[in-house]
């Protein structure tokens, strides 16, 4: 009972039974997807179901607790490239990408402790956090383009400049796909199959769930007090400067996961990662769903980059488009369109469920 | 002789370096430093200016001219932009931060599918001047002296000028403005119109020493950003020089003795130190400073 409180707390849109009964519905929908999408098509939901991991770690960080990072990207391939170096490193002495895996969601939290301690407790202001990420991950971009020289190699892996990570001589084996279990049984989830599909899309159910339980928690009420009055919060005697950098760790830790499960799906990560393109896509995604909710940002995530992907084939277009449809967003639903969407049609119902939507906006 | 050379190459690099940050920076100075609008777009502006200076120098006009034109365009866009989507985002930084974020997208990727990824050239003026065994373009140090021009205007503009008193009018206190007859959306879009002029004839300015391509304005804006942050808001004129000569100053040193890469990180390690010591930038700590000795002696 308790659980299911806090699945449905009034930190998140989506209450009653229809809400439920839809997301089953999603659910049954996508489970039988590989009955009736093509295998290409089925390769390229995986991809998207990466970027929903994405779009919740950026919608848990600004949506929830109002702190805007521009640079989510950078923590995206850290995780990817930790998750490559270690696997590069390791696959041969355990024949499974674990402590890679671990590794992939580590080591972006930890760097973000690392500078997340340094601009909070300096209690820099959100534009500079803003500006400052993206410089990081520009930074992360510049470094590794420069890599290209042989003597960048760490243990078995080479960083390999612009082409991006591969193994350091031809006989070590090449980046790994995911490969789950220990000892003699595991099982290895190609990025092409079905098994990696079904993996991905547990786990950000998974995810989803599990933030949605923890946004309504009491750490998630603390969330929403430092986006909507810090002085207040810290009046309360909570640390603003301690949970923003927690929160700062754990979106980074998410985006770290995203990271190297791109890595592990095409089995290539590359410094364009950093680039300022997929910086902006993550803040369009998150944006133009609704920050503010989970739903709305994993909806935006999904529905964007099957539009994008729609428009590539159309030709070069895509990204002035979506660019397009940020400054129309921010001009005409500011808070989001799937959030618009469920206050429209909220105020369709009886008046009693309009006031439990209308809370979670304001 | 060796040692003079070797003084003057580092002064070189200083003076170029000081004056890339400041010409990257002068436009949006006046947009974030006067009207608090984090204008993302700054780079792209930038890019509409080399352009424009590319086009126009290749069509016959000669350089001086076609970077003017560059200001004159890319302050028209500018104003159009403040009208139709930036006006409606004032005093709300981070909603502002990511619609010009947009916009951005919009321009590089439009002029990606009006000009296509080409590059294009426009010869670099002046010839080199030669010290000791090695030859310095002397269009660097005009572009650091233009650079110094450009910041005197900018403060004589609105220290002197009608225009200047009414538009910082406005930024102190835009309701006071207006009941004492200023038009203040205009002066909105004045001022923004200006900075965006000032990224243009910069923008034209790099175009002489930079390949151009739609790409070209997306580095500039982070680095002008930092500039003008750790430069603060107190005092426009003062703090952009002394941010620009700490930064450019780490920069040459680092660039010097490890390498171009460390020169950037060092310059944005120092951009953080400088933040984490004076969280409102130089220029705020120098006035409150000169405020203190004012009432000690008085």
């Amino acid at each position: 009972m308790r659980i299911f409180k806090l699945l449905t707390g009034p930190q998140t849109l989506g209450r009653g039974p229809l809400f439920w009964s839809g997301f089953l519905l999603v659910m049954i929908v996508l489970a039988l997807a590989p009955q009736y999408l093509s295998r290409y098509e089925i390769i390229l939901f995986s991809n998207f179901f990466i970027s929903g991991f994405l779009a919740l770690s950026l919608c848990l960080l600004w949506g929830y607790c109002g702190i805007l990072s521009l640079g989510q990207a950078a923590f995206f391939g850290i995780g990817g490239y930790a998750y490559g170096i270690v696997a590069l490193n390791l696959l041969n002495l355990h024949e499974n990408t674990m402590l890679a895996i671990l590794a992939g969601i580590v080591v972006p939290a930890l760097f973000a402790a690392f500078i997340g301690a340094i601009m909070f407790f300096a209690r820099l202001k959100g534009v500079y956090i803003a500006i400052l990420t993206l410089v990081v991950s520009l930074l992360f971009q510049t470094f590794l383009l420069q890599t290209a020289d042989p003597s960048y190699t760490i243990g078995a892996a080479y960083l390999g400049g612009f082409n991006g990570l591969r193994p350091a001589s031809p006989d070590d084996p090449l980046l790994p796909s995911l490969i789950l279990g220990f000892g003699s049984a595991t099982i290895e989830l190609d990025g092409r199959s079905y098994e990696f599909f079904y993996f991905v899309l547990g786990l950000l159910c998974l995810v989803y769930l599990g933030l949605r339980c923890l946004v309504n928690s009491s750490y998630g009420y603390l969330l929403v007090g430092c986006r909507e009055d810090s002085d207040r919060t810290e009046t309360f005697g909570y640390d603003v400067r301690l949970i923003q950098l927690s929160v700062f760790c754990l979106s980074a830790a998410l985006a770290g996961l995203a990271g190297l499960l791109y890595t592990a799906w095409g089995t290539y990560v590359h410094p364009k990662v950093f680039d300022v393109a997929p910086n902006i896509l993550v803040v369009i995604w998150v944006a133009v769903g609704g920050r503010k909710d989970l739903t709305a940002a994993l909806i935006g995530a999904i529905v964007v980059e099957w539009v994008s992907l729609r428009l590539a084939s159309e030709g070069e277009i895509s990204l002035f488009v979506l660019g397009a449809i940020l400054v129309a967003v921010m001009l005409f639903a500011p808070e989001g369109l799937v959030i618009k969407l469920a206050s429209l049609a909220s105020s369709l119902r009886p008046k009693r469920d309009r006031a439990a939507a209308t809370r979670v906006e304001s | 002789m060796e040692t003079a050379t070797t003084l003057f190459a580092f002064f070189y690099q200083f003076v170029d370096n000081a004056g890339y940050l400041i010409l990257a920076a002068v436009g949006l100075t006046i947009i974030f430093g006067m009207m608090g609008v984090i204008n993302m777009a700054h780079g792209e502006l930038m890019m509409i200016g080399a352009y424009t200076t590319a086009f126009s120098y290749h069509a016959g006009v000669p350089a001086p001219i076609a970077i003017l034109l560059a200001g004159v365009a890319a302050g028209l866009v500018g104003i159009v932009l403040e009208r139709l989507i930036i006006q409606h985002f004032y005093r709300q930084l981070l909603s502002s931060l990511v619609v010009t974020w947009g916009i951005s997208l919009m321009l590089s990727q439009g002029f990606l599918l009006a000009f296509g990824p080409s590059i294009l050239n426009v010869p670099t003026p002046f010839g080199s001047l030669a010290v000791g065994e090695q030859t310095f373009g002397v269009y660097r140090l005009v572009l650091a002296g233009v650079s110094l021009a450009m910041v005197a205007g900018v403060w004589a503009l609105f220290a002197y000028t009608r225009v200047g008193t009414d538009a910082r009018a406005t930024m102190e206190n835009p309701k006071m403005a207006e009941a004492l007859g200023i038009n203040t959306a205009r002066v909105y879009a004045l001022t923004f119109g200006l900075g965006s002029a000032l990224g243009g004839i910069a923008g034209g300015m790099f175009a002489l020493t930079a390949t151009i391509s739609p790409f070209f304005g997306v580095n500039y804006t982070p680095l002008a950003f930092i500039t003008v942050v750790v430069g603060g808001g107190a005092n426009v004129v003062t703090g952009l020089i002394s941010s620009v000569a700490s930064l450019a100053g780490v920069q040459t040193i680092f660039n010097n003795a490890v390498s171009v890469y460390i020169g950037y990180v060092a310059m944005f390690g120092a951009a953080l130190l400088i933040l984490l010591l004076l969280p409102s930038g130089i220029s705020d700590y120098l006035e409150r400073r000169k405020m203190r000795s004012v009432s000690r002696t008085g």
